[in-house]
């Protein structure tokens, strides 16, 4: 198969070079016919934080990629960050391979990643509408989107939070039942809480309130996130009515202690109270941990929850690889297929095998003498019928598989029933 | 038929088995499976009371290995529904484990008795009979839940995130499932005694207040009293709430095997 795969990811190069080279979709938009044009007869280019690749079939079979890498960095006037060490190449089914394994969440910088399958449909619809899709690619994308699904059903790769804040949000879902009867606080506005606040928002929490020693930073994340606010002197009264709090300012002291935790815990008669305090030096009194009804976690104990996660979804890549290659397995079973060569043998063989049952079910109704003459009849029959759509056929170039080859292989295999008999 | 006794222990330990894997293995065939080894587990269990009613001419509620399968019937009934209506479908296991000692025990022990008291053959008993089960059935699932709960509030509290963890749902749910499995088994319990309380007098000459079975049961339901009273009241919830239910269960459970073996007394059948 001719299919190449050229890209950079996290693997072969920094964030400085990858944000140089990342493409956003009204970018694809221009260069991706452009591409086209010049050196592909169908492609697809998939570009994240981690990754730009391009996926497609050559026009021409050719050894140098370079002119294509350069059309990539001239665009994203990158030239003196991009160098083509940063570039690789992958081919045929090596290239089919890492689709797959990209879709599928195991060549992701989160291992995992579920993000990347709606990334790399998002890519693939752009290329259907500016029509660089071909028969070859769409059947690719297909089956790596199904790659990413199965892997995703069938294992737990994409299992347990593996991120500080969606680990906060897991912990409050095994505590509560359901996030919209509850409120939660958020104490200060590093990035993580941020993060923590918009996940909470995603799992429909009921009440979000910010707090903040500046009270504009807390107004600003407040009207960003349809929030409302408290001042940071008053917090302590508000504790009564919020079931959920996480704390990330950096001040020396805490900013609760186990006896202001106890108190108010008798004020919201000991419903349950969940606090990540994700702040360094922490911000609540660890001893807060040891009442009742309270769920007390720092930074170090959510950064355990993801290491085991972690280790759970590394332990699910030989099963993920094992959906890869049967996948590839047919795949390429499918692409056997659209080969001329195999198809007229198996229509030959399918019309043989009629004759011959025909044949044998009626040759009592003549003569002994005339039984010779009717397999010779019938044989020249059926080779005369085959005969137009055999030479039809190989009019079309065998060892490459182009567009009106898959269309005329596709159609007879549909039409003779062909396919069922892989 | 008598085989069926023979046979429902086994079928609950498969299916108990099957839940288990599904739980702790998390396997994709065992969790299609289950319920409907359930059903079907649970159906010949409704046969096998059918043909004692039948055969014995009473139903089996005469003696405490009677009294025992027809729990473990509605426990294994009642987690159904639990699971049908709820969705959740993580719990079965735990509570399987009661149902596959109740129905050990009583196929073990269980008596094909014919002649049955003359007492024991009233229609007030039937109801007495039949509230007290229910509400032991609903304390049970109560204090498994309840177990449960306690579990994985453990696992969180300790930041040691296992299997309980993974499976099992929220604590707020488990709280709420214990909390209203308790809710119905007081009020059956309460309509046992009260039933209990008019009708043992006429019933039995020996009747006494004092009987060990009684003040059990009074005591029991002062239990749950004071459970439903302090959590409407005095805002207890979580843990202490968990602690007096699973309390409950355990005294319900001696009191209808230990009272019975060591004391004697006119509620000496069960």
């Amino acid at each position: 198969m001719n299919l190449i795969s050229i890209g950079i990811n996290h693997r072969t190069a920094p964030i400085e070079v990858r944000e140089k080279i990342w493409f956003s979709k009204d970018e694809t938009i221009q260069i991706l016919p452009k591409l086209k044009e010049k050196f592909f007869k169908e492609c697809v280019l998939v570009s994240t934080c981690n990754r730009t690749e391009l996926y497609g079939i050559p026009t021409n079979e050719f050894e140098d990629t370079q002119p294509i890498e350069e059309e990539l960095t001239k665009f994203k006037n990158a030239d003196n960050y991009v160098n083509s060490e940063n570039f690789y190449l992958l081919h045929s089914s090596i290239a089919v391979s890492h689709l797959f394994k990209v879709v599928s969440g195991i060549d992701s910088m989160i291992l995992g990643d579920v993000q990347i399958l709606n990334q790399m449909k998002e890519a693939y619809l752009t290329a259907v509408q500016l029509k660089t899709v071909g028969k070859l690619t769409a059947r690719l994308f297909d089956t790596a989107f199904h790659v990413g699904k199965r892997a995703r059903s069938e294992t737990l790769i994409s299992e347990g939070a593996i991120s500080i804040s969606y680990a906060a949000v897991e912990l409050a879902s095994k505590i509560f039942s359901d996030l919209n009867n509850h409120t939660a606080l958020i104490i200060g506005s590093g990035e993580t809480a941020q993060l923590t606040a918009k996940h909470l928002q995603g799992k429909n929490i009921g009440k979000l309130i910010f707090t903040n020693r500046t009270r504009e930073k807390a107004e600003d994340l407040a009207s960003q996130m349809n929030a409302s606010i408290v001042d940071f002197s008053n917090f302590l009264n508000e504790l009564k009515t919020i079931d959920i709090v996480i704390s990330s300012v950096t001040i020396p002291d805490y900013i609760l202690t186990s006896k202001q935790v106890q108190k108010v815990m008798r004020e919201r008669h000991n419903k349950q109270l969940f606090i990540i305090d994700i702040g360094v030096p922490r911000n609540i009194d660890p001893e807060v941990a040891k009442l009742e009804n309270v769920f007390l976690y720092d930074i170090d104990a959510l950064n355990n929850i993801i290491d085991r996660n972690l280790e759970k979804r590394r332990a699910e890549i030989p099963k993920v690889k094992k959906i890869i290659f049967e996948e590839l397995e047919q795949f390429y079973n499918w692409y056997r297929s659209l080969q001329v060569n195999p198809t007229i043998q198996e229509l030959r063989t399918q019309f043989e095998k009629i004759r011959e049952e025909e044949v044998l079910k009626n040759i009592n109704r003549f003569k002994v003498e005339d039984r010779e003459l009717v397999d010779i009849i019938t044989k020249r029959i059926v080779n005369k019928i085959l005969h137009t759509p055999i030479v039809n056929l190989k009019n079309g170039n065998n060892s490459e598989v182009d567009d009106d080859t898959i269309n005329k292989v596709s159609l007879i295999r549909s039409l003779f029933g062909l396919e069922k008999k892989k | 038929m008598n085989f069926l006794n023979i046979i429902l222990p086994l079928l609950y330990i498969l299916t108990l088995s099957i839940y288990g894997i599904s739980f702790f293995r998390a396997s994709t065939l065992s969790e299609k499976i289950k319920v409907y080894l359930l059903y079907i587990t649970v159906l010949i269990h409704l046969i096998y009371l059918i043909w004692r009613t039948i055969s014995f001419s009473h139903p089996p509620i005469t003696n405490v290995f009677e009294i025992l399968t027809v729990i473990a019937f509605s426990l294994a009934v009642a987690y159904l529904i639990i699971e049908i209506k709820t969705r959740i479908r993580s719990t079965g296991f735990f509570i399987l484990v009661v149902v596959v000692i109740f129905q050990i025990l009583s196929t073990f022990f269980i008596k094909d008795l014919i002649n049955v008291p003359e007492v024991l053959r009233s229609n007030l008993l039937g109801f007495h009979v039949v509230s007290a089960l229910l509400g032991f059935s609903a304390i049970t699932i109560s204090a498994v839940y309840g177990l449960l709960y306690l579990m994985l509030y453990h696992e969180i509290k300790s930041v040691k995130f296992g299997t309980i963890y993974q499976r099992l749902p929220n604590l707020e749910i488990l709280e709420q499932m214990s909390f209203t499995a308790t809710r119905f088994g007081f009020l059956f319990l309460t309509f046992a005694i009260i039933i209990g309380i008019i009708w043992l007098p006429k019933a039995f000459e020996n009747f006494s207040y004092t009987d060990p079975k009684l003040i059990g049961t009074t005591f029991i339901w002062i239990i749950y009293a004071i459970g439903l009273i302090a959590n409407k009241f005095a805002h207890w919830r979580g843990k202490k709430i968990i602690w007096l239910s699973i309390t409950g269960f355990i005294i319900s459970f001696f009191s209808m095997t230990i009272i019975n073996m060591f004391f004697s007394g006119f509620h000496k059948f069960y």
